[in-house]
């Protein structure tokens, strides 16, 4: 039987949900100031408008929701969910107001692929948009690849039971540290000195280029956190083809890897366990997996003759693999290339490195490789028991972080969630069928959108559909939110609805 | 931190940027075999 919720639920949801959005209203304080740094006015004055608002909001809630209880599972889930929603809609504010949005909803699909580390994007103009506009769109990638909920929890939650039910509703399930507000601190260290180091190399690479200092340290952020974080922003419109760079290519390509990471290894590397790299069946099976899929992509490509020596090969081909494995989104070729240049074979390969993802953990998103990991030894299991005689018992272990026996449990979970995905991808291929879009064209942008990967053939402009538009923004959220929140959500309304006191 | 920690640190980047470059060693030499192949 299920119950309608009661009062006290709602309001303990709204409260935790206004803790969250007044956090996100403080981080709206870095491109304020990076305005008046600019001599940027009327940037400044949206954002101030977007912080006034967010504040109003998270503040009412907060008191007309006050509560002095902690949150149960149910209630973490949906404040998560909701934190995600209401993050896009207060994001998006800002943008809309600096006019290179076509409309609010546009605005809000940026802000969404934003927080979600996708990467598509309807913005107009972008090589004219202020840098406080610029930072603001890699900020909320910035923030998203660590979780919305991670910088509440960081500063501004208080207990410890609640906090944690919001971080594993957040797609992030493993323990780094005991103490998950430790947890999401760590996640920050980890972060903030890749951005440091991450921005002096690319600020040079820059410079060496022929940037201005200025310029090529500003861009060196923006992009370092857009490929640490796997999101895909970038300050102008052709993605890291803008920079024609080799060393800006080698260096995203290693960021990217290195946010595919799962923090939780980061963490055990960083302290001397440095042996879990190759130990781990996570970077095991990136590695594998990553060969494996080039090898598909190079072979769509020799029978094109599209690039025919090994560096072009590497800069174009390999580029966009690891881009779609990370999740990252990054493009060293124009969108309408995928289209008209790569044939079938290659663009299937890069649908399945971008079905597949990183680590869980990190911040990429698809199905991940701990439980492509996991899918892989319980079907070796489930082979070796047939073959065996049948009074043989068949072990199986892997290898993360220690060693770790396999259970039917893991199996049937890791196999609910990589089902779940692929039920999302074809959705979104169905829905862009619908509007006329090839099969594989449909499939393609509706897998970059649901495992935030933001590689674009070419649908996503300001001109698709309005209901495409949502279509992705839905898979987008969900799929960084790996389903969970968003079904529990979706069960709170049906259980408002139709359950009983 | 202490140095130990530093050191540890440290060393944890450098490894983590050394799996990274082993992916793309490998990911060019497929590159010099596909274009070696024509």
């Amino acid at each position: 039987m299920i119950l309608k919720p009661r009062l006290e639920d709602i309001k303990n949801i709204g409260y935790y949900l206004g803790k969250v959005i007044i956090a996100l209203g403080f981080t709206m304080f870095i491109p304020i100031l990076m305005g008046i740094c600019a001599g940027e006015i009327n940037p400044v004055l949206d954002f101030v408008i977007g912080l006034q608002v967010t504040f109003i909001s998270g503040i009412l809630l907060t008191r007309v929701c006050f509560t002095g209880k902690e949150l149960n599972w149910m209630q973490g889930m949906i404040v998560v969910s909701l934190s995600w929603v209401a993050a896009m809609a207060l994001g998006a504010i800002p943008l809309h107001l600096s006019g290179h949005w076509n409309s609010y909803l546009d605005a809000c699909f940026d802000a969404m692929s934003g927080f979600a580390t996708t990467g598509l994007a309807l913005v107009q103009d972008l090589d004219h948009l202020s840098y406080a506009h610029n930072l603001w769109r890699h900020l909320i990638m910035f923030i998203g690849g660590q979780g919305i909920v991670i910088v509440a929890l960081s500063f501004f939650v208080r207990g410890f039971s609640g906090a944690f039910k919001m971080y594993v509703g957040e797609a992030r399930d493993e323990r780094i540290q005991p103490n998950v507000v430790h947890t999401a601190r760590f996640i920050w260290l980890v972060s903030i000195l890749y951005l440091v180091l991450g921005t002096i190399a690319l600020g040079a690479a820059g410079m060496l280029g022929g940037m201005r200092p200025f310029n090529a340290f500003f861009h060196g952020a923006c992009i370092f956190m857009a490929a640490f974080d796997t999101g895909g922003f970038t300050p102008h419109s052709q993605s890291v083809l803008y920079y024609h760079s080799l060393p800006f290519e080698i260096l995203t390509i290693i960021f990217m890897i290195l946010g595919a990471i799962n923090f939780r290894l980061h963490y055990h590397i960083w302290n001397g366990n440095r042996r879990e790299v190759v130990k781990n069946i996570e970077t095991v099976f990136f590695f594998v997996v990553a060969t494996a899929i080039f090898f598909i992509v190079c072979a769509g490509l020799a029978q094109t003759n599209l690039y025919v020596n090994a560096p072009t090969l590497f800069r174009k081909g390999f580029y966009q693999l690891i881009s779609a494995q990370t999740g990252t989104g990054y493009q060293t070729i124009y969108a309408a290339q995928f289209s008209n240049e790569w044939n079938h074979l290659s663009l299937v390969a890069l649908i399945l490195a971008m079905s597949l993802g990183g680590a869980v953990c990190s911040t990429t998103g698809a199905i991940k490789m701990l439980r492509l990991g996991i899918v892989y030894k319980a079907l070796t299991q489930d082979i070796k028991r047939i073959i065996l005689p049948e009074k043989a018992i068949v072990v199986k272990r892997y290898h993360h972080i220690k060693e770790v026996f396999l259970e039917d449990d893991v199996a049937r979970s890791a196999l609910a969630i990589t089902i779940s995905y692929i039920i999302v991808y074809l959705a979104g291929a169905f829905v862009g069928m619908f509007f006329g879009y090839p099969f594989l064209h449909s499939l393609f942008e509706s897998t970059s959108a649901a495992a935030n990967v933001g590689l674009s053939c070419g649908i996503t402009k300001t001109t698709m559909p309005w209901l495409l538009k949502i279509t992705y923004m839905i898979q987008m959220w969900a799929g960084r939110l790996e389903f969970m929140s968003v079904f529990t959500l979706i069960g709170f309304f049906v259980a408002a609805i139709k359950g009983k006191r | 931190m202490n140095k130990k920690t530093l050191y540890n640190i440290a060393l944890g980047i450098s490894t983590e940027v050394l799996y990274a470059c082993a992916i793309m060693a490998t990911a060019f030499f497929i590159c010099l075999l596909f274009s070696l192949k024509k």
